[in-house]
């Protein structure tokens, strides 16, 4: 088994300074190491239950990572791995961008000192304003022929302009390390909008999330994929998947509010990007 | 003549010497201007509410009609002061069961004070508000069959968790006695809850407004469902009123995702009930 570091993570742990980070395989699958003190347990116990809840509908099921169980993998100590797909293994160019949902990131059964830490991350972002943050994006420049990314603390210090921005550079074809030239948003109608579009994807979870009370996604991402090669030829296969489940409870019988007000927000912002872009297109 | 109103469930209460709302008996309801900022924030919200354009008429229906800044005599007897005069919410019933729900998973918001973050964290971890998005706050409902009022006391209903503000969601719908530990009956939650003018249809319509809707944040606001007991009357007429804006702020261009979430949950428990 060839296992190497993936080429387009993000967000969340890297593989540094001998702690173990992400791997993935040739074969689509994506190895990520059991964090320690619980959380990569209580990924785990998401995944088995999910997996095997006959009450998730299958059009649901499409957002979530495929689960492979867990595995030793050697040369990480025989430490155990959670296998999931490895989402852009389907995609040789892609775009992708890593949203933090809910206006808080912290819940009743964390622990104070968590609690603590989340409540200033949260008012230090867009997560408290907005119901969301930006965690990181990469975006293929199609002048530049290369990925750009922006610097990690510039992100974490944006506020809801920041956002906007964020979001239609996302979907922008021009050279985006750049800042005199406004991005162009020339890939806004083809990612967010059409019938399979990021738009319509993130409707559908929302309406699932109205009544679903199994689980509380809290501090769970929203990953939003979607691929350059020949994207006017083939369209853009734009992809919403929810990942990162270290923090999930249980429902209780209560609707997850935090997570699903912070996406209806998130869809507010999408869908003013994509007025606007259709706007300028009609023009 | 200005009186002390029968049915408030929460708020300040203007009893005992003290300062609060008052009504007269042609259903308007005489809010005293508070203190620091947040009287002057609530009429300023009402001012601005009320010659908004972009809110629809049929969400209009859902705030108080207000009817301006008055000077009145104070409950506490400090002379006259200047109160907000808004409709009397439940002026046109004779029996009304009343119940306040704090809407939101917090009750706090973006650039207050360390002092008053502290107290709402506190209170929203202490209540339902944290893991529900919401919390009960007041309930006055009329018992059958004790044929009066049954309220109770503020503390026991600040201590709800989840079952208990299931329990006062159903018992606020119920026929038996509501004192004793009897299971409620629910009797008349397809009246009051369900049927084309009930109290989820009217939700699911305020909803559908906050979905969009980025002009005002509705920080720390309640929803006031308001039913009718009188048995003279034919009907329930079930009403739902957006309530206490003393902290809604400028939406700036995004959704009041606080409400929204708090909404939905809401939402959903009645839906549970029906």
């Amino acid at each position: 088994m060839h296992l190497k570091a993936p080429e387009h993570q993000v967000a969340g742990h890297i593989a540094k300074d001998g702690k173990p980070g992400p791997l993935v395989d040739d074969k689509g699958r994506f190895f990520k190491p059991l964090q320690g003190d619980s959380r990569g347990e209580i990924e785990v116990k998401f995944y088995e239950s999910f997996s095997s809840n006959t009450e998730v509908p299958d059009h649901i099921r499409r957002y979530f990572p495929v689960y492979h169980g867990t595995q030793a993998v050697e040369g990480s100590d025989g430490a155990a791995m959670i296998v999931l797909e490895n989402l852009l293994s389907k995609y040789s160019k892609p775009s992708v961008m890593d949203v933090k949902m809910g206006s808080r990131t912290w819940y009743p059964e964390a622990s104070e000192e968590y609690i603590q830490k989340c409540l200033r991350k949260d008012a230090r972002s867009t997560t408290v304003s907005s119901g969301f943050r930006i965690s990181g994006f990469e975006v293929y420049d199609h002048k530049e022929l290369s990925f750009w990314k922006p610097d990690r603390k510039l992100l974490n210090g944006i506020k809801v302009d920041g956002v906007r921005l964020a979001l239609r550079k996302f979907v922008s074809s021009n050279t985006l390390s750049d800042t005199s030239s406004k991005p162009d948003a020339a890939f806004a109608s083809s990612v967010y909008g059409g019938s399979n579009g990021v738009l319509t994807q993130l409707l559908e979870l929302k309406t699932w999330f109205e009544n679903q009370t199994f689980y509380h996604f809290n501090s769970c991402s929203i990953l939003i994929i979607y691929e350059n090669e020949s994207i006017h030829e083939d369209g853009a296969r734009a992809q919403v998947k929810l990942v990162d489940f270290a923090h999930v409870h249980d429902g209780n019988g209560v609707i997850d509010h935090n997570f699903l007000g912070g996406l209806c927000s998130f869809i507010n912002f999408v869908r003013d990007i994509l007025q606007s872009s259709d706007e300028s297109t009609d023009n | 003549m200005l009186k002390v109103p029968e049915h408030q469930v929460a708020g300040h209460i203007a009893k005992d010497g003290k300062l609060g709302p008052l009504v007269d008996n042609q259903g308007r309801f005489y809010k005293p201007l508070q203190g620091d900022a947040r009287g002057e924030n609530e009429a300023k919200f009402y001012e601005s509410f009320s010659s908004n354009k972009n809110v629809p008429d049929h969400i209009r229906g859902y705030f108080p009609v207000y009817h301006g800044v008055q000077l009145v005599e104070a409950s506490d007897g400090s002379g006259k002061l200047p109160h907000m005069v808004l409709e009397d919410v439940v002026s046109s019933y004779v029996k009304p069961s009343v119940m306040d729900v704090k809407i939101g998973s917090r009750t706090w918001y973006p650039d207050v004070s360390e002092e008053y973050f502290n107290k709402c964290i506190k209170k929203d971890r202490a209540t339902t508000t944290v893991s529900l998005g919401f919390r009960v706050s007041g309930l006055k409902i009329f018992d059958c069959q004790e044929s009066r009022f049954w309220r109770p006391d503020k503390r026991v209903v600040l201590a709800y968790k989840a079952d208990g503000a299931r329990t006062a969601l159903r018992k606020f719908v119920s026929s038996n006695s509501l004192a004793d530990d009897s299971v409620p009956d629910c009797a008349y939650a397809s009246e009051v809850y369900g049927g084309s003018d009930g109290i989820l249809v009217k939700l699911l319509e305020v909803k559908a407004w906050f979905e969009t809707q980025t002009l005002y944040h509705f920080n720390s606001c309640s929803v006031l469902m308001v039913y009718e007991n009188d048995s003279g009357g034919d009907e329930r007429r079930a009403q739902v009123k957006l309530v206490d804006f003393a902290h809604v702020l400028d939406g700036n261009g995004v959704i009041d995702h606080n409400f929204f979430g708090g909404l939905c949950s809401f939402i959903k428990f009645i839906q549970d009930i029906l």
